[in-house]
């Protein structure tokens, strides 16, 4: 039981980060009708540029997060911008202008910090919560708290204001949202620089756990996109119940099958998705026109 | 004056002709009519004054804007209303969102969202319903409400009448006739004739993205040719 928990924990950890990763996703996804193949590999930026900047500068670790989020959120920006003279030309060669930038980054990286990485320090040195016997690790707290605000946030974001109004309504009906005054190509950015925030946020999270190296993004990228699936693509409250989800696999599975468990965890997330295509929260399939 | 003027608009996909030489002018609290058959250029030559499709043209203005130069989320501000064909309301979002996003232009504490529960009751019932879940005709008038919500002084429709139960149809043709009263300048494209004339005073008839015939709907109404053509009579 006790073992239970404890993975429980550390599932729901990692499943927060994998959320955040999902959630990136889906907004692009949502709003352009593009996979954008580039996100993990700004996940691994992020991890990058708030590890950097908080070790070398010793700010409290929250200043280095919104570093990070700057960094990457200009990183979306850019990304966007270089991509947007195809989105009406060819939607192929944008798939395949999003796998660049992701090879570009990762050589980014590598030049910048050398290709063996580093480890990252917890931010929290108290000692673990001890709840009858199960210890929760107070850095596990904060991860999942910063996943939540970030997901609240957004959420406000969305169904509150005026401009996540807009961003809606130009997933819905480009043409409708354009007869309406709104700017389509702003609104994609703008899906874009949230994107990246959220990988920014995901990165700086994950850097303690892991070892923060260039290719990390790799890994990150493939669970936070088989997490969106999971959830149903396009859906934020599916990348949210899709990440936590595949945390928890990841997580028993590593108790269970050692050696095996990213098999196992792929097996299982494959079969899922074979049963039910559209995902959890999955509306059918998402046409663009 | 806000006159929107058209001169010589050509429309064309790839080396596909699908409007060609078209040309009309329309002030506020005027109607014009355009109808023809399916594939005419009808609903092209609206797509293109609005910046939607590849367009070619010596003059698109409105009073003094050339519309030629304009991105096309602009118009709206500028005071051109549209509404697309097959409705295009936002189905995820609620009603009295949908109306919001219509005056996404302005700041929404003065809207005139009351105005357009006025006109079209039904709406104000449903306002917090997810616009996909409302009826066709009742989508229809979201559209059409939408498109007024920037209280705009021209408006292009595309076939509101699409689908409808000929009931819907003369309830948006009462509407129609209303706004036109209170000086809204109508562009309405239709396959429905009968609603056409109904609506508006002059009258463009399209075939094969060319403008076939012009004149009053009254004196269309009784052509013999475009009865037979377009009427089925």
């Amino acid at each position: 039981m006790q073992v239970f928990l404890q993975t429980l924990i550390g599932g729901i950890t990692f499943g927060a980060v994998y959320a955040l990763v999902a959630m990136g996703f889906s907004i692009v996804y949502r709003t352009m009708g593009l996979v954008n193949f580039a996100h993990g590999s700004v996940v691994m930026i992020g991890a990058y540029a708030a590890s950097t900047f908080y070790m070398a500068s010793k700010v409290p670790f929250a200043v280095a997060i919104v570093v990070a989020i700057v960094v990457t959120g200009l990183i979306g920006l850019i990304i966007e911008r270089f991509l947007r003279p195809l989105e009406n030309k060819d939607f192929t060669l944008m798939l395949i202008g999003t796998i660049g930038f992701g090879a570009v980054l990762e050589a980014l990286a590598i030049l910048i910090w050398g290709a063996t990485g580093h480890a990252v320090p917890s931010p929290v040195a108290t000692e673990p919560l001890n709840l009858g016997g199960v210890r929760i690790p107070t850095y596990s707290l904060l991860v999942i708290g910063v996943a939540a605000l970030a997901t609240t946030m957004l959420a406000f974001f969305l169904r509150r204001t005026k401009l996540g109004a807009a961003m809606q309504a130009v997933a819905m009906d480009h043409e409708a949202a354009t007869a309406c005054g709104i700017h389509v190509g702003r609104s994609n950015a703008m899906a874009f620089g949230i994107g990246a925030c959220l990988a920014a946020v995901a990165g700086s999270l994950i850097g303690p756990m892991l070892y923060v190296n260039p290719t990390m993004g790799g890994t990150l990228g493939i669970k936070g996109f088989a997490a969106a699936m999971l959830g149903g693509f396009g859906s934020m409250p599916g990348a949210i119940v899709g990440g936590i989800a595949f945390g928890l696999l990841d997580a028993f599975a590593a108790g269970n099958f050692q050696a095996y468990s990213e098999l196992v965890t792929f097996v299982v997330f494959a079969l899922a998705v074979m049963i039910r295509p559209t995902g959890i929260f999955g509306e059918a399939t998402v046409n663009r026109a | 004056m806000s006159t929107l003027t058209v001169e010589g608009l050509s429309v064309r996909y790839g080396g596909v002709r699908a409007a060609q030489d078209v040309t009309f002018t329309v002030e506020p609290g005027q109607s014009l009519g355009i109808i023809g058959a399916n594939g005419a250029g009808k609903t092209s030559t609206l797509k293109a004054i609005m910046g939607l499709a590849p367009r070619q043209a010596r003059t698109i203005r409105f009073g003094d804007d050339d519309l030629l130069r304009a991105a096309p989320h602009t118009l709206v501000r500028r005071g051109i209303g549209y509404v697309p064909e097959g409705r295009h309301v936002f189905p995820g979002l609620p009603v009295e969102k949908n109306l919001l996003l219509g005056a996404y232009c302005r700041t929404w504490k003065k809207t005139p969202i009351d105005e357009v529960y006025d006109l079209f009751p039904v709406l104000g019932d449903m306002r917090h319903r997810l616009a996909g879940t409302l009826s066709g005709g009742q989508q229809q008038m979201l559209a059409v409400g939408r498109a007024l919500m920037c209280r705009p002084k021209v408006m292009l429709l595309d076939e509101p009448s699409m689908g409808l139960s000929p009931i819907l149809v003369a309830e948006i043709a009462t509407v129609l006739k209303r706004l036109n009263a209170d000086g809204l300048g109508i562009v309405l494209v239709e396959q429905n004739a009968k609603l056409t004339f109904e609506v508006t005073t002059t009258c463009l008839v399209m075939e094969n993205g060319e403008i076939a015939a012009t004149g009053t709907s009254h004196d269309l109404r009784h052509d013999p040719q475009v009865r037979r053509i377009y009427l089925g009579l």
